[in-house]
């Protein structure tokens, strides 16, 4: 299948990994005005596992026809919304295999038209390079837990399935800091999902980043009601963080005294945070996308040069009824991932920023009559003004079955890792060759680098 | 019935004359006033672990073992603890009437408590409404059902084993759509869990099976067989997952909880299952629906035939079920076999594999007692779960003796040695649970109305509303089929998870839900219904089209205070009192001292007890707020 040749792919076609590293180390400097050498990675995750045979559609005639009889069930109930003729063609240069998006995806088909928005084909966990043979044959070790939700979810983020204590967001803040690029805040990483695996490091803890609503009617009731305050049981709490005989008291504590102190400074700072001159849907994508935008506004103010965001999407395990469901789903990522793209550029930090987008996994190309179950490897979209786009990365594998890629019924195996996928994001931070092999362990097992030019 | 099983827990007779004494002079300190500095709970732990220290040989026992009956409700402080653990918090009259009982009398008592009715309360809210679709009030019956079975029914250990139950068979009405607008659904869900939570596990698989609740959340519900033709495949979201959450999880254990070594699959441990285990088993799954499907249903959705067909068993459509072999774990279940046939054969079969015993006990004891059990816990409980039978400590068995047996395995987790006299008592415990928080505080002050309906506080706990109240968990409305938390959940950057502990609970405690249960909490705790903003409620009023009084939101949950009040001149005494009935004396006193440096510094006004109520309402909010009461240990 074809790597699209992209725009500037020139720029450091021959130098692999080394170069953009050294591009991406040597560049930063150059890049910062007014002492903004600011960086962050906002990973989108879709969890329930996208369909990822509902995001990237094949648009040859022939290859359209042949997904359409698979899926012939499905796209029944889809109505027109699925005809060849409804779909968004992506641009390509020149090559023989076409893709298209669903109309839902507007936005972003005009970001990748545009250029600031690639797509990764085929991208899930992985251990070594592995096919449809190996896997048949077992000779290769295997990602744990292949097509549970909460493990693959788990493996996405830190590598290790459910249980993991570390992402490689966090990860990548350490090693960051320990680099001496960035240093360490309440406000390293943060979420505005349910979810804190992919923000959490050895060091860095992941700070959850609420709507609002953080005062506390406590300490009204106690100012208003008394001539007493607070300050005993703060000072009591904070002892108990250290040295309470209880590990969990110990714990609880300790949470809850970063937390009061965390969610003063970020209330304070929010508050004041400019007006973004971008108007966000109110649905659960778009507040949480908007709430990243803002703090990235405050980003001088809350005194940090490299952010982590965790930002979570939900609602995407379509197995029945996935016509009326997955639709909306689209409309809100597009919508969401739209406004936070302008709202970048409106404050002049739209390549400073990048967008990553991650699934549990992506789903069979067989369906189940109004639905479609658990795969492995997927679609997905990288975003932003650093982003070397208009292109798609790696393979989309073709829309059959037994090919070497299928793992059974259009359950994808992945041709790129997640480890790579990751590295390419953590090498436009700033991170050198040690730190990415120490946050990503399986990176090692890969030779080729089919992301080398994905990031400016 | 046997009088005594060799099962029963045994202590060396020095011991037990020890205990005899140690329960004596509990005894004498609970009916003391006991100034918080000794602490009834320090002083009970240290006695017990004296007692633990004798402990380790196993002798013979003809006589049940006595001490270990005596030893729950050994004094105020350990009753309390123990019914935070077994019901939805201790009352006031509780821990009066309940020291120095047995602790296998109670047991059997609420094992035989008739069970609360939720399809019979769901029916008594919608007999009030005018119309059920998209009534605020009918939407959330099931929740108010939840409360007022919770917090006032007889049946608490039962309805503990409900919430427990909720948790891991999880249906959620979080989403909207036919769960919601259907409340039949998760009624029928609740009474199943009702039925069988003192039943056997197996026969609650089957029936939750048929559930349409169950069949719906998990898009089974009109799943038909393979079809070569256009290339459909069974539906496998409930066969994988009655696999990895409802019976036996992804990995191999051995009976305590530990994974079973191999020589293949991540960190040594053996993948139970394959993705061909998964289609063969989702062939299983087909041609169950409701008696009037979807389509039929759609003209007339409030007809009482549809309604009906939400709270009763989905029947079987044969000409949709697979007709295929259906291979898994090792069984072929012959092509040509019923919907019904097969779905009894593939229940025998997960239930048969071994991991079941210690896979759903671990969960159990961590949602009744500790969140990081040791081996030896879930070895024993797993123990009585496979046998199906467990000896109470007054030498009564219960169970029948069939795998799976519910009732033995809940006596069997509270009381474990580990869960009466915990080893390690400072990693031992967990979070308590933000509902049961809710229960208990409900509980402690007799809360005059449990009216739900009339209080807006709770009709969505799941996030932070605009008040900044929420609590991350509402019943039978988690965020999806893994629950609030995942049992696996090791808490990154805390001490616990330096240790590998896993604590679930630790999964929804963040710099949001933390301010916004104190919020939540403080409502409650300061009778703040009482000036209430009432214009939401009258908008509420006006969608559910029932004649209702907003002011009655003004008493429903207005907590009872008057003993509490009694003792707002005397601090010690009242954090003593509070102490005891929400923390099992588990308050340190350097907490105890912060609580009173602020609550003392509400005026005593001669000539107007306004101020009593205040410093009750502020202790009380003080003391739900605190690590130490948190922490359930």
């Amino acid at each position: 299948m074809t790597h699209f040749l992209n725009r500037r792919g020139f720029l450091s076609s021959g130098l692999g990994c080394l170069g953009s590293l050294a591009m991406a180390s040597f560049t930063s400097p150059l890049k910062a005005q007014d002492n903004d050498d600011y960086r962050a990675l906002v990973l989108l995750f879709q969890f329930g596992g996208v369909d990822c045979h509902d995001v990237v559609i094949p648009y040859g005639v022939g290859e359209y026809n042949e997904y359409a009889n698979i899926r012939s069930d499905l796209l029944s109930v889809y109505g027109d919304d699925r005809a060849r003729s409804s779909l968004l063609q992506l641009a390509s240069s020149g090559a023989s295999a076409a893709f298209a998006l669903p109309p839902e995806l507007s936005g972003m088909k005009s970001l990748f038209d545009e250029g600031a928005a690639a797509l990764v084909g085929n991208v899930g966990p992985l251990v070594e390079p592995t096919n449809r043979d190996s896997f048949a044959a077992g000779g290769v070790t295997l990602p744990p837990r292949l097509f549970s939700h909460n493990d693959q979810q788990s493996l996405w983020q830190s590598s290790s399935p459910e249980g993991a204590s570390v992402g490689w967001g966090g990860l990548f803040s350490d090693l960051l800091i320990a680099q001496g690029i960035s240093t360490l805040s309440d406000f390293s990483a943060l979420t505005t999902a349910r979810d804190r695996l992919f923000v959490t490091g050895y060091e860095t803890a992941p700070y959850v980043a609420s709507a609002g609503g953080l005062s506390l009617d406590l300490s009204n009731i106690v100012n208003r009601q008394t001539d007493g305050s607070l300050a005993a049981v703060y000072q009591m709490l904070r002892a108990q963080g250290e040295s309470a005989a209880h590990i969990l008291t110990r714990d609880l504590a300790g949470s809850t005294v970063s937390a009061f102190d965390a969610n003063l400074e970020y209330s304070a700072i929010l508050s004041e945070a400019p007006d973004l001159g971008v108007a966000f849907r109110a649905d659960p994508v778009g507040t949480q996308l908007e709430r990243v935008a803002k703090i990235i506004a405050s980003r001088q103010e809350f005194g940090v040069n490299r952010q982590v965001f965790l930002v979570g999407a939900y609602g995407y395990d379509t197995h029945s009824a996935q016509h009326t469901s997955l639709p909306n789903l689209h409309s809100r990522l597009d919508a969401g991932v739209s406004a936070f793209s302008a709202s970048m550029k409106n404050m002049g930090t739209f390549d400073r920023v990048t967008l990553a987008t991650a699934s549990d996994f992506g789903r069979t190309l067989a369906d189940n009559g109004d639905g479609t179950d658990h795969g492995w490897g997927g679609h997905q979209f990288v975003v932003g003004g650093a982003v070397n786009g208009g292109s798609l990365y790696g393979d989309i594998p073709p829309p059959s079955f037994e090919h070497s890629q299928d793992a059974g019924r259009g359950r994808l195996i992945p041709t790129i890792a997640v480890d790579q996928y990751a590295a390419s994001l953590g090498r436009w931070l700033g991170l050198d060759d040690d730190s990415l092999a120490q946050a990503l362990p399986n990176l090692g097992n890969f030779s080729s680098n089919p992301l080398a030019n994905l990031l400016l | 019935m046997s009088r005594c099983s060799t099962k029963s827990r045994h202590l060396p007779r020095a011991s037990r004359l020890l205990t005899v004494r140690v329960v004596a002079m509990l005894l004498a300190l609970g009916l003391s006033s006991l100034s918080v500095a000794q602490g009834a709970h320090d002083t009970f732990k240290a006695l017990l672990s004296s007692v633990q220290e004798v402990r380790g040989g196993v002798v013979d026992n003809d006589q049940g073992d006595a001490e270990a009956d005596a030893i729950p409700f050994a004094s105020e402080a350990s009753t309390s603890r123990f019914l935070s653990q077994a019901t939805f918090g201790a009352t006031q009259s509780d821990l009066s009437t309940l020291v120095g009982t047995s602790v296998s009398d109670w047991l059997l008592q609420q094992f035989n408590e008739d069970a609360s009715d939720y399809l019979a309360t769901l029916d008594s809210y919608q007999a009030q409404l005018p119309f059920l679709l998209r009534n605020p009030w009918n939407q959330q019956a099931t929740t108010f059902a939840f409360w007022r079975h919770s917090i006032k029914g007889n049946d608490q250990l039962r309805q503990r084993m409900v919430f427990a139950l909720s948790q891991i068979l999880v249906i959620s009405n979080i989403d909207g759509g036919a769960l919601t607008d259907y409340p039949e659904a998760v009624a029928y869900h609740q009474s199943l869990l009702t039925e069988f939570g003192f039943g056997n596990y197996r026969d609650l698989l089957e029936a939750m099976t048929y559930s349409p609740g169950m069949g719906f959340y998990l898009t089974y519900m009109g799943n038909e067989k393979e079809d070569p033709e256009t290339g459909r495949q069974p539906d496998e979201n409930y066969a994988r997952e009655i696999l990895q959450l409802f019976t036996m999880g992804l990995v191999a254990l051995n009976d305590d909880g530990t994974l079973a070594s191999s020589i293949n699959g991540d960190n040594g441990s053996t993948e139970l299952y394959d993705n061909d285990d998964i289609t063969g088993l989702a062939k299983v799954f087909t041609g169950l629906d409701r008696s009037v499907t979807r389509a039929e249903s759609q003209n007339n959705p409030e007809a009482p035939e549809v309604l009906r067909s939400w709270r009763e068993s989905m029947v079987v459509y044969p000409a949709k079920h697979a007709q295929s072999a259906k291979t898994f774990l090792g069984l072929t279940i012959p092509e040509n076999t019923s919907a019904a046939d097969s779905i009894t054969l593939a229940l025998d079969q997960l239930m048969s594999v071994a991991s079941v015993g210690p896979f759903l006990s671990r969960q159990l004891i961590q949602r009744f007692t500790t969140s990081n059990p040791s081996a030896g816990y879930i070895s024993r409980v797993t123990q009585v779960f496979n046998d199906g039978r467990y000896t109470l400590p007054n030498g009564i068995a219960v169970g029948d003796g069939r795998r799976g047996d519910l009732k033995a395995t809940i006596a069997a987790i509270l009381l474990d040695t580990e869960n009466l006299a915990p080893e390690a008592p400072n990693t031992f415990g967990k979070l308590r649970e933000p509902v049961l928080r809710f229960t208990q505080w409900a509980r402690a002050f007799n809360a005059g109305t449990v009216t739900p309906e009339y209080t807006l506080e709770l009709y969505d706990l799941s996030s932070v509303s605009t008040y900044g109240q929420g609590l991350a968990q509402h019943p039978f409305r988690a965020p999806s089929v893994f629950n609030f938390y995942r049992p696996g959940y090791v808490p990154p950057g805390t001490d616990s998870g330096a240790a590998a502990m896993t604590v679930p609970e630790l999964q929804i405690v963040t710099a949001e839900t933390i301010p916004a249960y104190m919020n939540f909490i403080t409502f409650f705790a300061m009778a703040d219904m009482q000036s209430a903003d009432l214009s939401i409620y009258r908008e509420i009023g006006g969608l559910t089209g029932v004649d209702f009084d907003p002011e009655l939101a003004r008493t429903s949950f207005l907590p009872d205070y008057s003993t509490e009040e009694n003792l707002a001149d005397d601090l010690p005494e009242l954090f003593a009192h509070l102490n005891l009935l929400l923390a099992g004396g588990a308050l340190s006193q350097e907490a105890v001292d912060s609580f009173i440096d602020v609550v003392a510094g509400v005026p005593a006004e001669a000539g107007d007890d306004d101020w009593r109520a205040t410093r009750v309402g502020l202790a009380v909010a003080l003391v739900m707020t605190s690590a130490d009461y948190l922490v359930a240990y």
